[in-house]
């Protein structure tokens, strides 16, 4: 029961790292129709920045989870008019090649710069654990698991509420289901495009920030969370901010619990199957926005 | 024509693997050694053409078919004693069956949704190798035996090379013709235009699964040939960044161009020997290379190097003075279309509804064979709607439709042209990358997957019916005045110009019932007459039925025999043109809702 | 259309035909080998999932063979270290082949992992060049026997597999129930292979977990380790990854167990990881004498020879198979300077096999190795690993 239990939380936590990483993914495509392969790669700067200003500038560590988000949403919105900007025209299969690029390209160039396999940052919290017990037994919670947890979901919702409730998340999503006529009524592309790729960039960035005690910063970051992120978002309806949330917590849990009583060499396998699984029986994801009209 | 066929379908499969042997009798045992790799990866690349370039599919699973390709060869060469070219053969199968087995669930998803999947499946292949220790060797890798041929060891890397150049072309000569040939064609035409292509025939499923199963064997072959040289195989090779590298084959060697991938592979794989003084930058200076083929020279290196080359005189553009419109001497071929007193199309109490609104409301229209029969109607009166019916792009909720006595009510829209129906798009459905002959080609509606891979065939071997095919549809271009700009791509022709085209696209066939939507929307009004006399022509010695939707009400009483008026899903007056337009109600609601009439 | 060749063609045909007669002109003499120069070849992984071993690979070697160089070379010619990246079989044998047929290298030496020498064996057994195994432990690349391969300061995989073992029941002579962590890819998979055979041989149950490669989550395996109440966990995987789990086995529920560490996660970036100075029961081998960071005279002097010329050092290095290509380097100069003047493959395998504990500091260098033998019949250098623990921040060995 306790390791039941233990199982559980771990992989709530991992999966809160998902969500949040995979509602920046559904920000961006909500928005502006891009589907970012390339957010693993921002997520794994925001560790990265996340490890220069705890370890090497010893800022202390509010610090960090104010100024990351802000740096890789400007990077974010920068790369976007550098780089997809261009694209805009073409189709949504060049935009993905694009980005899938642009993330390669994205973790070579922090692999070549940093030269390192794995910088370690400290835990924010890293007091002795919290005992609970069940029944005959002991369940264990961290505090870091705790914050890492609560952290990344509200962090989330507030992305979640931002997009829903703000003038700001109107003109996104206006921009979204028909760019001429949010146009028309004064919301400029620019400026929208602009707004989604920051915030979207700024939720992966805080990913970065929350993964980086427990994930340390790796190239290789950039991929494993981008697939994971890409998996919660699928799962979740893909369009679907909430569902990203429940969708990377599922994954999290499945990855663990399938680890824990399945094969743990098998775990990557059975989350992708159920992936696909998804995918076969409901394509339009868990949780899918409401259909548009078909006329 | 029959020279540039064959040499375009020769000049890649046969000359680079021959270019490579000469290459590899000069060079020493290292550069043999990537040379053998190299013309796997032009086969790897020529296979990422078919499914990325021309169906644009994104895959991120080319490492797990390369992985199928090479375990599957060497597990037969190990365990059964397979000699070596049969043990490729079956790699190509063992490719082309997850090949299928990928595509079949895979073919309904597009974009991300569909690299999601190809993800998945290579992840889990990989895994899967990873794990059935006992047959692959798991992580640490599986030692491959030398390839034996007729009982010969072959070992040296000059007889590896010649080894893997013959079996490359033999991979890449079919692949060539599919690619080049009608399937190749159709596959593009989908890519661009889905609704365009399945109006004439083409199963969009059944041609993405296509692309996926002949790629993937391609793939898995080409990893087959080199496995032997490669003296051990293990998953990490096969691995998701492989996928990515390869992936980049096309992009860089040009979407546009059938030797695209080949040429990006060859490039690729070539580059990092190169650059081996600065490998460590290689993937960066890789991922970019794509980035900057993307923004900057979306044609890739295949468009790059043949602006160097002077331009093949191209034909005069569009700007011509193809006054000369009507469908005149009709050749042997066509023979006009005897009508019995069969009806062409009949609909019972046709209903289709959306929600709270009913488009189509108990639509009973006949249209007599040989008829030129309009629909006309003000906005949001359910023509379009009733329209989409007939040409099969939308099932009725009620009611029945029949096509010469034939119920189509349930059938797909691909089976329209078997049944000799043909349409026209308002919003124009031509296929902007392909000529405009091979436009017309597709017209012929002969596109089911085995009809297809047949007519590719027939196509490299120039037969009879390959050069009748072409025949006619310089014929139907000729008809519709488009005969000076044959050869060039659809894509740049004006506007009217593409509304001829799509009329040529639609005859050629010779089909007994054209439907027309709003064919003189956007035209000027020079080119409405002309097409005015080029409609009636098409109907008098082809003998064609029409149904054409329609604005422009003076075009429409200028070109029917017979006229429906619709307005809210009904239709309210039916009859002769000219006595229809002067009746009291339908210019009530018609006029008195819109002023649009001409 | 044909067009896309041309430029294709002609380099290719450049390429190769000054690579044809370049190599024909070289043939006359011993490849690799001037009046002035004798050109050592080496590859490795510079980037991918193994750069841990290639990077230093070339680093550690290029710092040997500036040391020699500075002080005259050997029997009055320079060295010149000519090193190639490889990560997959096939990127080694390529990169085999290119140094010794293009490159036409003296010397060939293997700084890559298990695949990587696997995929590389064959060849240099047909070619017959002097080749030096740094840190492949498969026995592909060791049986059969070759006359031409010779292997370092790293021990077979066998070797260092008993080593692990050893390690558990030093720590706790009791342990009754030992868990495996191995990561699903190449090495710790090989290495699995050669543990579990030994365990078996002892009185302990075994329990397997194995985790996907850059893991950093090992939650689902802790917890099995805690249930089945296991005495010492062996990790075979990285540093990081090895690292990451010793941090969260507390948080599972995993105390007071024995940690053995595969060499390939013995490195002072664990440290970080861990959060601790000085974790309790961490224990490894070593393949040398000391650790990179050990504040004994050789170490010091290493550290600031590679600062010096490369620089502030990122986290976890100089490792320890900068230690060892330096080291080996060193043996592998001492072996050409004995084969004498006049250079042959033959004559510098022959005075290869007859090295006896030869140290770097026979030549000047640092003796960051333990002394290395060879016999005609024997060709592995090195077979004593140290026992190793994390104190005060640091892997350091300690007395067995």
């Amino acid at each position: 029961m306790a390791e039941l239990l233990m199982t559980i939380v771990g992989g709530i936590k991992i999966g809160a790292i998902y969500a949040l990483a995979a509602i920046g993914l559904v920000v961006i495509h909500k928005a502006t129709k891009t589907v970012n392969f390339a957010h693993g790669g921002l997520v794994m700067l925001g560790a990265f920045a996340t490890y220069e200003m705890v370890v090497v500038f010893e800022w202390p560590y509010w610090m960090a989870y104010i100024a990351v988000p802000v740096l890789i949403g400007a990077l974010g919105a920068l790369l976007e008019f550098v780089v997809l900007k261009p694209l805009r025209r073409a189709d949504l299969f060049t935009v993905i090649i694009g980005t899938i690029f642009l993330g390669t390209a994205l973790s070579e160039a922090y692999r070549l710069a940093e030269n390192s396999e794995l910088l370690a940052v400290p835990a924010l919290f890293t007091g002795p654990p919290l005992l609970i017990d069940v029944g005959s037994d002991v369940v264990i919670f961290t505090r870091e698991q705790i914050w890492v947890t609560l952290g990344a979901l509200a962090v989330g919702t507030a992305g979640v509420a931002i997009f829903r409730y703000s003038s700001l998340g109107r003109s996104m999503r206006a921009m979204a289901s028909n760019s001429r006529g949010a146009q028309l009524c004064g919301y400029s592309v620019e400026g929208v495009y602009g707004i989604a790729w920051f915030l979207g960039s700024a939720l992966a960035g805080l990913a970065g920030v929350f993964a980086a005690p427990s994930k340390g910063v790796s190239p290789d970051l950039a991929v494993s969370i981008v697939a994971s992120a890409f998996v919660a978002a699928v799962i979740g309806g893909f369009d679907s901010l909430g569902g990203a949330i429940v969708g990377g917590l599922l994954l999290g849990c499945v990855e663990t619990l399938s680890a824990a009583y399945v094969s743990s060499s098998l775990s990557m396998a059975i989350s992708y199957f159920l992936l696909f699984c998804v995918l076969l029986v409901r394509p339009e994801g868990l949780f899918p926005e409401a259909k548009r009209r078909h006329v | 024509m029959s020279g540039t066929r064959v040499f375009g379908l020769l000049a890649l499969p046969i000359g680079l693997p021959a270019l490579f042997i000469l290459a590899g009798c000069l060079a020493d045992d290292y550069w043999r050694y990537v040379l053998c790799l190299t013309v796997s990866a032009v086969v790897v690349g020529a296979g990422l053409t078919m499914l990325v370039s021309f169906a644009r599919c994104i895959t991120l699973a080319t490492g797990a078919f390369q992985a199928l390709g090479a375990y599957g060869a060497v597990l037969l060469m190990i365990n059964l004693s397979l000699p070596f070219p049969l043990a490729v053969v079956a790699g190509g199968c063992a490719g082309a069956l997850g090949g299928l087995f990928l595509a079949v669930p895979a073919v309904r998803f597009r974009s991300h949704n569909l690299a999601m999947v190809t993800l998945v499946f290579q992840s889990i292949v990989i895994i899967a190798l990873r794990e059935l220790k006992g047959l692959t060797g798991g992580a640490e890798g599986l030692s491959v035996p030398a390839a034996t041929i007729l009982g010969v060891a072959i070992r040296s890397d000059l007889a590896n090379l010649v080894m893997a150049c013959v079996f490359s072309a033999l991979i890449l000569i079919p692949l060539m013709i599919l690619l080049q040939g009608p399937f190749g064609r159709n596959l593009r035409a989908l890519a661009v235009n889905e609704v365009g292509a399945r109006a004439f025939g083409i199963r969009i499923e059944h041609y993405l699964i296509a692309a996926f199963v002949i790629s993937s064997a391609a793939i898995a072959m080409a990893a087959a040939i080199v496995a032997p040289r490669l003296r051990i195989i293990d998953p990490d090779s096969f691995g998701l960044y492989s996928s990515i590298l390869t992936l980049a084959y096309p992009i860089v060697g040009g979407l546009g161009s059938v030797w695209g991938g080949a040429v990006g592979g060859a490039v690729l794989r070539i580059l990092p020997e190169v650059l081996r003084p600065i490998a460590g930058y290689i993937e960066l200076i890789l991922s970019t290379v794509v980035l900057l083929t993307m923004l900057c020279f979306r044609g890739g290196l295949s468009e790059m190097v043949s602006r160097l080359w002077p331009a093949r005189s191209e034909p005069a553009r569009s700007s011509r003075g193809s006054d000369a419109v009507v469908v005149s001497a009709l050749p042997h071929l066509v023979q006009p279309h005897d009508h019995s007193a069969v009806e062409a199309l009949v609909t019972d109490k046709l209903v289709k509804r959306y929600d709270a609104l009913t488009a189509v409301d108990g639509v009973n229209l006949k249209v007599r064979a040989g008829a030129l029969h309009g629909i006309m109607g003000p906005n949001g009166a359910g023509k379009t709607t009733l329209f989409n019916t007939v040409s099969g792009f939308i099932r009725p909720d009620a009611g029945q439709i029949r096509l010469f006595g034939t119920d189509v009510t349930s059938d797909r829209i691909e089976q329209r042209i078997g049944l000799g129906v043909t349409r026209t798009f308002q919003n124009l459905a031509i296929f902007p990358s392909l000529s405009c002959r091979q436009n017309v080609i597709i017209g012929f509606g002969r596109n089911s997957i085995g009809a297809a891979l047949g007519r590719s065939a027939g196509w490299a071997l120039n037969t009879k019916t390959s050069r009748e095919e072409a025949e006619r549809a310089d014929w139907a271009l000729d008809a519709v005045g488009l005969a000076h700009v044959m050869d060039l791509p659809a894509g740049k022709l004006s506007l009217g110009d593409q509304r001829r085209l799509e009329i040529a696209r639609a005859v050629v066939s010779q089909p007994r019932l054209i439907l027309l939507d709003e064919p003189v929307s956007g035209v000027s009004q020079q080119e409405v007459e002309q097409l005015l006399v080029l409609l009636k022509a098409i109907n008098r010695d082809l003998g064609a039925t029409m149904l054409v939707v329609e604005h422009n009400i003076g075009f429409l009483v200028s070109l029917c025999d017979t006229l429906s008026v619709m307005a809210s899903g009904r239709i309210i007056a039916e009859g002769v043109p000219a006595e229809v337009v002067a009746r009291r109600d339908v210019l009530r609601t018609y006029f008195g809702e819109t002023d649009e009439a001409a | 259309m044909i067009v896309v060749k041309p430029g294709h063609r002609l380099r290719a045909l450049i390429v190769a035909g000054s690579v044809w007669f370049g190599a024909a002109a070289a043939q006359a003499q011993s490849p690799g080998v001037t009046a002035t120069e004798i050109t050592i070849g080496a590859l490795g992984p510079l980037t991918g999932a193994t750069s841990f071993m290639g990077v230093p690979g070339r680093d550690g070697m290029q710092l040997a063979v500036d040391e020699i160089n500075q002080a005259g070379g050997i029997n009055g010619r320079k060295l010149k270290l000519d090193f190639e990246h490889a990560f997959t079989p096939a990127e080694s044998v390529a990169a085999a082949k290119k140094l010794v047929e293009d490159d036409n290298v003296f010397v060939l030496v293997l700084a890559s992992g298990s695949t990587g020498a696997a995929a590389a064996a064959d060849y240099v057994r047909e070619k017959g060049v002097p080749t030096y195994n740094l840190y492949g432990a498969t026995p592909i690349i060791r049986t059969p026997f070759a006359e031409n391969v010779f292997h370092g300061a790293m021990p077979s995989a066998t070797d260092s597999a008993q080593a692990l073992v050893d390690r558990v029941f030093q720590a706790n002579p009791k342990a009754k129930k030992v868990g495996l962590l191995v990561g699903t890819y190449a090495f710790p998979q090989a290495n699995k292979g050669a543990v579990l055979p030994l365990l078996q041989k002892k009185p302990v149950d075994v329990v397997v977990e194995e985790f996907d490669q850059g893991a950093r989550d090992f939650t689902s395996q802790l917890l099995a380790f805690t249930r089945e109440k296991v005495d010492a966990v062996i990790v075979m995987g990285s540093f990081s990854e090895a690292g990451f789990a010793i941090k969260q086995a507390p948080e599972k529920g995993l105390t007071n167990v024995v940690w053995v560490l595969d060499g390939s996660a013995v490195n002072d970036a664990v440290v970080p990881i861990l959060g601790d100075k000085n974790p309790p029961n961490v224990w490894g081998y070593s393949n040398t004498p000391y650790f990179p960071a050990q504040s004994v005279a050789a170490t010091s002097k290493f550290r600031e020879l590679w600062t010096h010329r490369y620089g502030q050092p990122p986290q976890g290095r100089p490792n320890i198979y900068d230690l060892v290509a330096y080291g080996d380097t060193y043996v592998l100069a001492a072996a050409i300077k004995n084969a004498g003047n006049d250079l042959s493959w033959k004559t510098l395998i022959a005075s290869w096999s007859k090295l006896k504990d030869v140290k770097p500091s026979d030549l000047g260098g640092l003796d960051v190795v333990y002394p290395e033998s060879f016999t005609e019949t024997d060709h592995q250098g090195n077979r004593l690993m140290g026992r190793a623990t994390i104190k005060d921040g640091i892997w350091q060995v300690v007395p067995n």
